[in-house]
């Protein structure tokens, strides 16, 4: 008969997930961007993602014995950071900077606040924008990918117009969107984005920040975290459907100036920050209004910085304003209760 | 309907857990165990405990009240057995802890329970032989209250109010715990005894219409109920409509938005919309009671687990011990194990295996030591990552994590305002949320300091 008889409050059984488990699936969904990061920038792939992921979980592990918490390494969290961060730099940026930037994330991003669940921006975005706060120049220096230049060599400023003709014949350098803001500025007009040009931001053969380049590979991972539940589908909906809007508007009021809003899609981080960085459950809003609202938000913002406002790219800024208004999102649309108002 | 597509009836939320009722869902119904003992708690519904209105040594004889009351929310609890009062003494009740009850001995002599005759509630059974005041008379005596869980007391639900005049009642035969199959076994083996109940209850209420929820997954419930209820002429307002299969759709609330479309207010109760609702187990007692003048002091019990050597469903005497029960089905597989009275989402873990049955007991459920691993408090848990997938399942659409951490910060009057009182303990939450956080453990918690703190301002 029974010798050991177990209490505890109900329920009695438990769903699979774990918050482990929702780590681990997004780690196998950003399988798919730095798959593609390998191709495209080789062995400088592998050196910046292995240098931001152990210095961030160096740093969780340190900022965790610092205060004398038991380790909160193997929520994975950490490792999700770190290949977020990884995959937002510049592909040649110095292994220093990569590490200042990923011990930033996570001590400053994260741990300041209480660790997992606690902090109000999202770690990575941290990390990234006191990167491009110090070091600018290291965050705007591109690479050719290795399938277009096997020297894979440094792209600066200066190259930016010579390098038009290789735009024009479907090999870009610098960044898609830092090109086509250096087009409206110079009135080269939109007749310089072609097919060619398009397809490249798809499969991802251009220049750009280690992990946005291919939006076929984002768009597998993001679809691998639709299927799996891992995420709801509101934030990655309600941002690509504004941005394209937004784009859409300014496409229809003058096609010259602006590019066509698939290009906006497909090229910089928005795919990545729709799928993998705005929906952060952490930093994002609870509710499902709550979501769609973010999601809009920073849909809106990236385009509003990319097409009025002076950077060529503006992922990063939305999400972290986004990320600050959520405490007022959330209160502003809570969860109403059946049958009843919602509270005040 | 929408769009041309049939919504299937149901509610916003909830869970899809493992069913797990193959275990029992082919097991007839069986007599349960002559017992040694039986402890007929003196609480075993909401409402006032009863005075005990027999003493040591007094002989009782099966149906016998043993314990009355006054009070208007209240129901009598009667001896299951001939025998000899031993004692009127505490014993472990599930939900409070400790409580007075009578303790029975059973006469040597005393047979297995009997059911009645099936042929007394034939498919043509007429409800009209009954006045509406016979009725509510025999259903008070008869001790039945609420058998899906709850435990309110029948009586007072069904008898007209003035200031609640019901129209619909609604029968739930959802049974949407996962492993319970009492009330499936029952309106497959007791549909006509059903059928008389709901057509009793629906006199003794003056309801118009009566609207029966089956789950989708209880296909042959449906049809054999259905059968019961037209075969005995026009359907004359009962209705019997399959919902979709969702935890908990067996709720209340759950069940009448599912049916009805219509929410009951957040903390109210059904009678507000004029609306009463009733289990299928309820139903078939009162028929028993009704017609054969028959106390409710057996029930069906699903006695289930993957540690059960033998699980299946027994009609038991309630006051029988946990103990009796299991060793009954041949005892436990395993050394660790988790006793639940009740299903695995809302059912109590007892530490007390002579903790007794009780007339809301629908189930035992024994859970090995590697479910028990799998549960919520043994796992790792971390911090909330605010994923809302607790907001997101929540039937009551409350927002649980905000309620459990402010219970947990000890800030009662923000659960409070967060609508603490509308939780319905469903534990959906507690079940998704991958941080491992007892959101449902936590809720509870705060609406029991919440009582305490009500209880201790001067009267
Ligand atoms: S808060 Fe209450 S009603 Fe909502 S899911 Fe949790 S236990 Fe169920
Ligand atoms: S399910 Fe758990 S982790 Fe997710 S929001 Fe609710 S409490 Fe937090």
């Amino acid at each position: 008969m029974l010798s050991d008889i177990k209490v505890s409050c109900s329920p009695h059984i438990s769903g699979p997930l774990s918050t482990r488990r929702v780590m681990v699936d997004v780690i196998v969904a950003l399988l798919f961007p730095m798959a593609a990061a390998g191709y495209y920038f080789r062995i400088h792939a592998v050196i910046l993602i292995g240098t931001c992921v152990v210095s961030c979980a160096a740093a969780e592990w340190l900022c965790c014995a610092i205060r004398r918490k038991p380790s909160t390494l193997d929520d994975f969290s950490a490792v999700v950071t770190g290949i977020l961060l990884a995959l937002s730099l510049p592909p040649r940026i110095p292994a220093w900077a990569a590490v200042v930037g990923s011990v930033f994330a996570i001590a400053i991003g994260k741990m300041v606040f209480g660790g997992l669940g606690a902090n109000v921006f999202n770690p990575a975005m941290v990390g990234r924008a006191f990167l491009t706060a110090s070091f600018g120049m290291l965050m705007t220096t591109w690479t050719t990918p290795a399938t277009l230049d096997p020297n894979m060599s440094r792209i600066d400023r200066g190259n930016i117009i010579a390098a038009r003709e290789h735009v024009i014949r479907g090999r870009t350098q610098a960044t898609p969107l830092a090109w086509s803001k250096m087009a409206i500025k110079r009135r080269l007009g939109g007749e310089t984005y072609d097919d060619q040009f398009f397809a490249a931001t798809v499969t991802g053969e251009v220049g750009g920040c280690l992990g946005e380049t291919s939006a076929i590979a984002l768009l597998m991972g993001g679809a691998y975290l639709l299927i799996r539940r891992t995420i709801g589908f509101h934030i990655p909906l309600a941002v690509l459907l504004s941005a394209f809007v937004f784009a859409g508007a300014a496409y229809l009021k003058d096609s010259w100036t602006y590019v066509h809003p698939f290009f906006h899609l497909t090229s910089g981080g928005l795919l990545l920050g729709a799928f993998f960085i705005a929906t952060d459950p952490v930093t994002a809003p609870l509710t499902r209004r709550g979501m769609w609202i973010f999601g809009l938000g920073v849909g809106t913002l990236t385009m509003l910085i990319r097409i009025v406002g002076e950077y060529p790219e503006g992922v990063m800024y939305a999400v972290l304003l986004m990320n600050a208004v959520t405490p007022l999102i959330d209160r502003l649309f809570r969860s109403v209760p059946v049958g009843g108002k919602p509270n005040v | 309907m929408r769009l041309g597509i049939v919504r299937s009836r149901s509610f916003r939320g909830g869970t899809h857990a493992a069913q797990k009722k193959e275990l029992t869902r082919e097991k007839p119904i069986e007599p349960g165990p002559a017992v040694g003992e039986v402890a007929v708690m003196l609480s075993q519904h909401i409402g006032s405990t009863c005075r005990p209105v027999v003493k040591k040594q007094d002989k009782v004889s099966a149906g016998q009240a043993v314990g009355e009351c006054d009070a208007f929310v209240c129901a009598p609890v009667h001896s299951p057995v001939n025998g000899v009062v031993r004692e009127v003494a505490l014993r472990s009740h599930a939900v409070l802890g400790r409580s007075m009850a009578v303790v029975i001995q059973p006469d040597p002599q005393e047979n297995p329970p009997k059911l009645p005759a099936a042929e007394m509630f034939a498919p043509d059974f007429d409800e009209e032989a009954y006045s509406p005041e016979q009725i509510c008379d025999a259903v008070l005596r008869a001790g039945i209250v609420g058998m899906g869980g709850a435990g309110f007391p029948t009586r007072v639900k069904i008898e007209p109010d003035p200031r609640f005049p019901k129209d619909t009642m609604i029968i739930n035969g959802c049974e949407c715990e996962p492993y319970i199959t009492c009330d499936y076994r029952i309106m497959l083996e007791w549909t006509g005894r059903i059928a008389a109940g709901i057509k009793l209850a629906k006199r003794a209420a003056g309801c118009s219409r009566v609207l029966v929820g089956i789950e989708d997954n209880k296909p042959d419930a449906i049809d054999a109920l259905r059968a019961a209820l037209e075969a005995g002429g026009i359907r004359n307002g009962i209705e019997v409509l399959a919902v979709r299969t969702k935890y908990p759709q067996g709720g209340e609330r759950q069940l009448i938005k599912a049916i009805l479309g219509k929410n009951v207010p957040a903390g109210g109760i059904p009678p507000m919309i004029g609306v009463v609702v009733l289990n299928v187990a309820t139903a078939a007692a009162i028929a028993e009671a009704v017609v054969c003048g028959r106390p409710l002091t057996h029930r069906v019990v699903t006695v289930t687990g993957e540690a059960i050597a033998r699980p299946g469903n027994y009609y038991v005497a309630i006051g029988t011990s946990v103990r009796e029960l299991i060793e009954f089905c041949g005892s436990v597989t395993e050394k660790s194990a988790k006793v639940v009275l009740g299903g695995p989402m809302m059912g109590i873990a007892v530490a007390d295996l002579e903790t007794p049955i009780t007339k809301t007991t629908g189930a035992i459920t024994v859970l090995t030591a590697e479910q028990i691993g799998k549960a919520k408090f043994e796992r790792r848990r971390t911090a909330c990552i605010r994923c809302g997938r607790c907001l997101q399942v929540c039937p009551e659409s409350l927002n649980p994590t905000r309620i459990a951490h402010a219970v947990k910060s000890n800030l009662i009057d923000e659960a409070e305002r967060n609508y603490m009182a509308a939780c319905i303990e469903c534990g959906c939450c507690s079940y998704v949320c991958p941080a491992n956080i007892e959101l449902t453990g936590y809720i509870k918690t705060g609406k029991i300091f919440l009582a305490r703190q009500k209880k201790r301002m001067p009267q």
